[in-house]
């Protein structure tokens, strides 16, 4: 008679994993509505928001006072904000209906300022000069999207850049370097994915067809490798070669978010129907684990990227479920995941609780953007 | 679970005595060696002790002096009959009683209202190092609080709570946003820093009724590239010293003439300067930095003079590092690496050697040898605060107290004598608890609000003529200040 629990690979406790979030240390409270993206910016020191109100915020990220903020969407939730990786400026990305803006908030010196500035604005140039593709019948062929200056009363507040797409953005993701950056427009059908050049005010679409309604983009983390997510499937590109790579096959019905492990061999997944997924890229198509804590669905998944073997998940339930994931070097052998720590504090609004999540940079601090109309620091 | 046995000691015991050994480590209250062994009623506490103490037989003070005493390294807070009982003892047993200056609970005085969060606070009396610098001494009953606060502004307060001066807003030539640290560098001249990336320094001058004054700015300092969170003052030398958000440490001087001039490439010109032209319209002198020290890896969160010598200068980072620079090369001299990132940072003269407290972001302060030969780097932990420790100074009248300021809208006491061995979950080593908490009077009674949201405190001070001065997201400045020191304990 032997328990088939003692032949389980012992795991280590929590309190042996240390450090990782356990108290919520800063509110953030002035978005009327949901909160429902929000991200931490390079440096670690500033925290962008965006919600149902139309605004844009960005917020000191230790005590919680909002600095800066901008009315971007006239009647429309601003559905994602994201900064532009780097440190040599600082740029804000924030979507809202189906315009994306590419903003200077004023929290960085004039030197900074100036170049972030020509940064957006070297590409006017290339797009005036760039002769306009022509369909196969000769006529112009109607552009992906428009880039444009957004108006005198935006620009005055650092909102730079508009660029107009043909339906609502829903995401938005940074290639490492800060030169590209790919949204998804779930409901554009052949164009709901579209890749954007900065330097040169470039919208392109590069699929012609896609197996599925994208969900969510993302750039690999080393190799230049694309990731789509539709609602079943995540499907890895290579960029150069213009071919499909990888199909992944989760298992879940609705995927919600994915994230890629900074080392670059595992993804974790999340999915509407309240799955949380571990897929190690080395090994085989299907998960390596599936694991179901939640009673609502997840809507956002993200590994740490500053060095903790962390990861976590926000959920419709209110909660956040953080997550020691430890990746080890041989190929052959899974990583080590435990349940580490349930956060709890967001209120759950009209069945909706967690949007979005994002980790500290450098430290293993975890923000969250709730239906509540709250951010929240853990620590 | 032994009943029986804490019930037969207590009952033995009760309305009975014991026999206390009185022991000290301050030469000037020592008790004569044969005065030191005595019997006290069990039924006593530290008011009934210390009354004991102050008495004709014993030391015979000529105004009595409140003392506190500690048992095996902890403060004695029930009667000496509970603290048998507690600890299982008997009443035959000797207790080593060693009595200290007592800490004076900080009771509540004022709050003092402002428009916005504030952030820093500082004060100017007899006894501040502002007010000894100068020479002249301050006047007592003329003692200043100065406050900076997120709205951009300076005020300069009395101690009835009454505002003096308010320094200039962005058009005059004051700062562009909020404002993160002031102090007196003199009774005549102050140093602010804050979000708008600089460091101004002004002239203070009262009216002869001295109810209200000038705060004129004399001086701009530009050279960092991020959020100027703290600066530290040196009033003999001139001096100003600044940690950023930008990972640096810059030294300066208030002479104008001695300052190099202002990096072209940081003051406010260009595309983005059009809304903040307003604010140099103004001809207030701009200058730069004597040097900026690159050393750390994160925001730095607190630069100091080294009291004791002011060519020396301390800080602390979120990069987890406490360092120690000799300002006259501009070089680091050592790096202490300690598990969490810094918040907050100050220097105790401490118990045999100076220490520094560093307050983290993990709740809980880190004291630390700074010097070179110390073996161990953390000397003891102080534990209690429920969220990021943002502030600290030493008490002005020990050398081995401190207040600390945190997020989870408390100043809390320290007092380094009272310590006890941590658990495993706490790492071990020494920990110390809190002696006093002071609440937010703004909030008193309430449940502590998660994330300290509406109380958090950003700023504290402490100074033997005017108290424990604090300032938070309340938007008061929050006075508290030790009163009815030899009444009995209420609990
Ligand atoms: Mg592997």
């Amino acid at each position: 008679n032997i328990d088939p629990a003692s032949l389980l690979p012992k795991l280590p406790r929590p309190e042996e994993l240390k450090p990782f979030p356990t108290v919520c240390s800063t509110l953030f409270r002035g978005h009327e509505g949901r909160a429902r993206s929000l991200a931490i910016d390079p440096s670690g020191i500033w925290l962008a928001s965006g919600g149902d109100d139309g605004t844009v915020r960005v917020w000191e990220l230790l005590t919680g006072r909002q600095i800066w903020s901008a009315k971007i969407g006239d009647g429309e939730a601003v559905n994602i904000v994201r900064w532009r990786p780097g440190k040599d400026a600082v740029i804000l990305s924030a979507a809202a209906g189906e315009d994306i803006y590419l903003l200077v908030p004023p929290v960085t010196d004039p030197e900074t300022d100036a170049s972030s500035r020509e940064l957006l604005d070297a590409g006017f140039g290339y797009a005036t000069n760039a002769t306009q593709a022509l369909t196969a019948n000769g006529a112009r062929k109607d552009p992906a999207a428009k880039w444009t200056r957004p108006g005198s009363r935006l620009e005055d507040e650092g909102v730079l850049i508009k660029i107009t797409v043909r339906t609502t953005v829903k995401v938005i993701s940074w290639h490492r370097r800060g030169d590209f950056f790919s949204t998804v427009s779930p409901t554009a059908q052949k164009s709901a994915v579209a890749i954007h050049t900065l330097s040169k005010h470039l919208t392109q679409i590069p699929f012609r067809r896609l197996p599925g309604i994208p969900q969510t983009v993302q750039f690999h983390p080393s190799r230049p490798l694309f990731f789509v997510a539709t609602q079943r499937t995540i499907r890895s590109y290579d960029l150069q070669k213009q071919e499909l790579v990888k199909i992944i096959q989760p298992g879940a019905r609705w995927i919600s978010s994915f994230d890629i492990h900074p080392g670059g061999d595992n993804l974790i997944v999340g999915s509407y129907d309240r799955r949380l997924l571990w897929h190690d890229l080395d090994l085989s198509t299907r998960p390596y684990k599936t694991m179901r804590f939640h009673s609502k669905a997840i809507r956002a998944v993200k590994y740490h990227k500053g060095g903790f073997p962390l990861f976590a998940d926000a959920s419709d339930d209110g909660s956040l479920q953080i997550f020691h994931g430890k990746v080890v070097s041989d190929m052959m052998e899974n990583a080590t995941i435990v349940p580490v720590k349930v956060l709890k504090g967001h209120k759950v609004k009209s069945a909706l609780g967690v949007m979005d999540v994002d980790w500290h940079p450098r430290e293993p601090w975890l923000v969250s953007a709730g239906a509540d109309g709250t951010c929240r620091l853990w620590m | 679970m032994d009943i029986t046995m804490t019930d037969s000691g207590s009952s033995s015991s009760r309305q009975g005595q014991v026999q206390v050994h009185f022991i000290t480590n301050s030469p000037d209250v020592e008790l004569p060696e044969g005065k030191r062994q005595l019997l006290v009623p069990t039924n006593v506490r530290r008011y009934g002790l210390s009354q004991i103490l102050n008495s004709e037989s014993m030391l015979d003070t000529p105004a009595p002096i409140p003392f506190d005493f500690l048992i095996n390294g902890t403060f004695l807070r029930t009667t000496l009959e509970e603290y048998l009982t507690a600890n299982g003892l008997s009443s035959e047993t000797t207790l080593n009683l060693q009595y200290v200056r007592s800490l004076i609970p900080p009771l509540y005085e004022a709050s003092f209202e402002h428009d916005d969060w504030v952030s820093c606070v500082d004060i100017l009396s007899r006894s501040s190092v502002a007010g000894i610098w100068d020479g002249s001494e301050v006047v007592p009953g003329q003692e200043r609080i100065l406050s900076g606060s997120y709205d951009g502004l300076l005020r300069v307060w009395n101690k009835s709570g009454q505002s003096i001066a308010t320094s200039a807003s962005s058009s005059a030539g004051g700062h562009t946003s909020s404002i993160k640290s002031a102090r007196f560098i003199s009774p005549t001249q102050i140093a602010s820093s804050g979000l708008d990336r600089t460091i101004r320094v002004w002239k203070y001058t009262e009216a002869e009724d001295h109810f209200s004054a000038e705060l004129k700015p004399i001086l701009e300092l530009y050279g960092h590239k991020g959020s100027i969170d703290s600066i530290d003052v040196h009033g003999p030398s001139n001096r100003i010293l600044s940690a950023s958000a930008d990972g640096t440490i810059g030294l300066w001087t208030t002479l104008k003439k001695s300052a190099p001039s202002a990096p072209a490439e940081l003051l406010t010109s260009g595309p983005s300067a059009k809304r903040r032209k307003i604010a140099t319209s103004t001809s207030t002198p701009q200058r730069g930095p004597l040097s900026t020290i690159k050393s750390h890896t994160s925001p730095v969160a607190a630069a100091i003079f080294n009291p004791l010598d002011a060519t020396i200068a301390y800080s602390a980072s979120q990069d987890h590092t406490a360092r120690t620079f000799d300002l006259t090369t501009s070089s680091l001299v050592d790096t202490r690496t300690t598990s969490h990132p810094l918040l907050a940072l100050t220097a105790l003269p401490g118990i045999s050697s100076q220490l520094l407290a560093a307050g983290t972001s993990a709740r809980h302060i880190t004291l630390l040898d700074p010097r070179i030969s110390a073996q161990s780097t953390q000397v003891m932990t102080l534990r209690g605060h429920t969220n990021k420790i943002v502030s600290i100074a030493p008490d002005p009248e020990s050398n081995y107290g401190l207040v600390s300021g945190s997020h989870d809208g408390t100043c809390r006491v320290w007092d380094l004598r009272s310590s006890r061995y941590g658990t495993k979950d706490e790492g071990g080593g020494l920990v110390g608890e809190a002696v006093y908490v002071v609440e937010r009077e703004s909030a008193k009674g309430g449940k502590r609000p998660v994330g300290g949201e509406g109380i958090k405190v950003f700023g504290v001070q402490w100074n033997k003529d005017v108290g424990i001065v604090s300032g938070g997201e309340d938007k008061m400045v929050q006075v508290n200040r030790g009163r009815g020191v030899t009444r009995p304990d209420t609990t």
